[in-house]
């Protein structure tokens, strides 16, 4: 099937690709200014001063975090579905998507962790000085529910679009790997029978790709869940009395990306791709 | 395909057929007329565009992109290219088997079922209706002795030769009118081949077949008719015995007579 598909033009090629990094370096524009104006002092100072937020309203965040990921994987499969389905190999938008997926991919998930966490932590009031604000006993009931992001859109979406970057393009390309290990001898006995695009996908190829494509979310996830746990473990290292419940929240997301990376390995060990 | 009422001699007819991949051009100017009902063979050294032919006829061609076709095919009066014709359909009366037996991993009765039940409503085949059409399927390829009680085992678990048959067994339901071989018998060994072909000459009087085969004594063996083609042109179409004892292209003698290819 390769052979009938032309090799694409390559100055078509490094048009799209430097398009796809023109295109990814304006997506980074509004965290680098984040960056630019934290100053290394307070990233110092969260890790020295002891946080003093409350955890539930740290919790909360991180509840959002997670649901925001999910969606995230989510969006990522339909978009891996589109691609791979609907649009032709040689289609540009397609070969512009998988250009930034490959490129965003290949950062490791660590740095995204500390992109993250230098945003993060001297913003969202997890780390202001302890004198800024007041003791456990003074403090308003109200304020426990509240998210460290309010008042500072800009942050959270700063914020949100750095999970979103880093989950995306890990749960696109394990999308459409999955997808294409389905045999086009499948695909080519469908489609010669009279089959449309829905019955075979409906049929042949999501019952086929199905367990590869979960692990490929899982995995997502756990990266997601790994970047959390960071944030919580920061926390509670912040925290002067290591309180048991941030600890057993560590531990959850903790044990749920370790969890969710072994599930995926089983998936993708128990069921390898079909060969006819 | 609205032809019932005219009496047709030829199934398959082209006219000035062209087909291009992006810049290369696969096929120049074919022009061909396949008769009803019998089992047409064509023959030729690899890429001269036989199996491009082949999947013209069904349209599978198109999923690729970037193929572009001019000229005419008609098939059983109706030129495949008018915007009127539903793919499924053209599908349904055009099937085709693949050079390597390619049974959906699903059950054996299943298989033969996939066919129908993509073109019936749901819920339209009863049972015991089911249960006739697989028996007659398998019946027709010679399989309902092998497979009679094995109808839930997984298709890709038989042996190659019985899954070919199955892919050949799973078009008959749909009725088709013709059916196209794309080299058909290269992943079988000797007796499979036998087998395959002994069931193409059991069916050819009520289907017409087109294979592609590399096999020229498969070729003389099977088809009353032979198209020699060469680098994307039809060379020479004529009966299959005088196209081997005399050729009248100097390219088909040479290649009949396996001097290249």
């Amino acid at each position: 099937m390769n052979s009938l598909i032309m090799p694409p033009n390559p100055r078509q090629k490094l048009a799209l690709q430097s398009i796809a990094l023109v295109t990814l370096g304006m997506v980074f524009i509004p965290v680098w200014n984040v960056v630019k104006n934290t100053h290394l002092s307070d990233v110092q100072a969260s890790s020295v001063v002891r946080a003093s937020a409350p955890l539930p309203s740290l919790l909360s965040d991180l509840y959002l975090f997670l649901s925001v990921s999910l969606l995230a994987i989510l969006l990522a499969g339909a978009c891996a579905f589109y691609l791979e389905e609907w649009l032709l190999q040689t289609n540009w938008i397609r070969r512009l998507v998988e250009y930034q997926v490959g490129i965003l991919s290949g950062i490791p998930s660590l740095l995204y962790g500390l992109l993250a966490s230098i945003i993060f932590l001297p913003y969202s009031g997890i780390s202001k000085p302890i004198e800024a604000t007041l003791s456990v006993e003074n403090m308003d009931t109200s304020s426990l529910n509240t998210t460290a992001f309010q008042g500072d859109i800009t942050l959270f979406y700063a914020i949100m679009l750095t999970l979103v970057l880093l989950v995306m393009p890990r749960a696109i390309k394990t999308t459409q790997e999955a997808l294409r290990s389905v045999p086009i001898p499948i695909r080519e006995s469908a489609y010669a029978l009279g089959a449309n695009r829905s019955q075979l996908l409906i049929k042949h190829v999501v019952p086929i790709a199905f367990p590869r494509v979960l692990a490929g979310g899982c995995r997502a996830m756990s990266c997601a869940l790994a970047i959390a746990a960071l944030f919580i473990g920061i926390y509670i290292w912040n925290r002067a009395p290591l309180s048991g419940h941030g600890a057993g929240i560590f531990a959850l997301f903790l044990g749920g990306s370790l969890l969710l990376s072994i599930l995926s390995g089983f998936l993708n060990e128990r069921y390898p791709t079909v060969s006819i | 395909m609205d032809s019932q009422n005219t009496p047709l001699n030829y199934s398959i007819e082209t006219e000035k057929l062209s087909l291009w991949y992006g810049d290369f051009q696969a096929l120049i100017d074919v022009s061909v007329k396949i008769p009803d009902g019998q089992i047409t063979s064509l023959i030729g050294p690899s890429g001269c565009g036989k199996t491009t032919l082949l999947r013209c006829f069904n349209r599978v061609n198109e999923r690729y992109g970037n193929v572009t076709t001019k000229g005419k095919i008609e098939i059983l009066g109706k030129n495949i290219y008018d915007s009127d014709v539903s793919l499924p359909e053209l599908r349904k009366t055009v099937g085709m088997v693949f050079q390597r037996p390619n049974p959906l991993p699903i059950s054996v009765y299943e298989n033969i079922l996939f066919g129908l039940r993509i073109h019936s409503p749901v819920g339209h085949l009863t049972r015991t209706e089911c249960d006739q059409i697989v028996e007659e399927a398998l019946t027709s390829v010679f399989l309902w002795d092998d497979l009679k009680d094995r109808l839930k085992v997984r298709a890709t678990s038989l042996q190659l030769e019985q899954q070919q048959k199955l892919c050949i067994a799973r078009l008959l339901p749909l009725k088709p009118k013709v059916i196209l071989m794309d080299e058909p018998c290269s992943a079988l060994d000797a007796e499979g081949t036998l087998a395959v072909e002994e069931l193409m000459e059991a069916l050819a009087g009520r289907y017409t077949f087109l294979i592609v085969t590399h096999n020229m004594a498969q070729a003389r063996r099977v088809s009353k008719e032979c198209i020699f083609m060469f680098l994307g042109e039809l060379i020479e179409h004529r009966e299959t015995q005088a196209l081997f004892q005399t050729p009248q292209h100097p390219k088909t003698a040479d290649y009949v007579q396996m001097r290249y290819g």
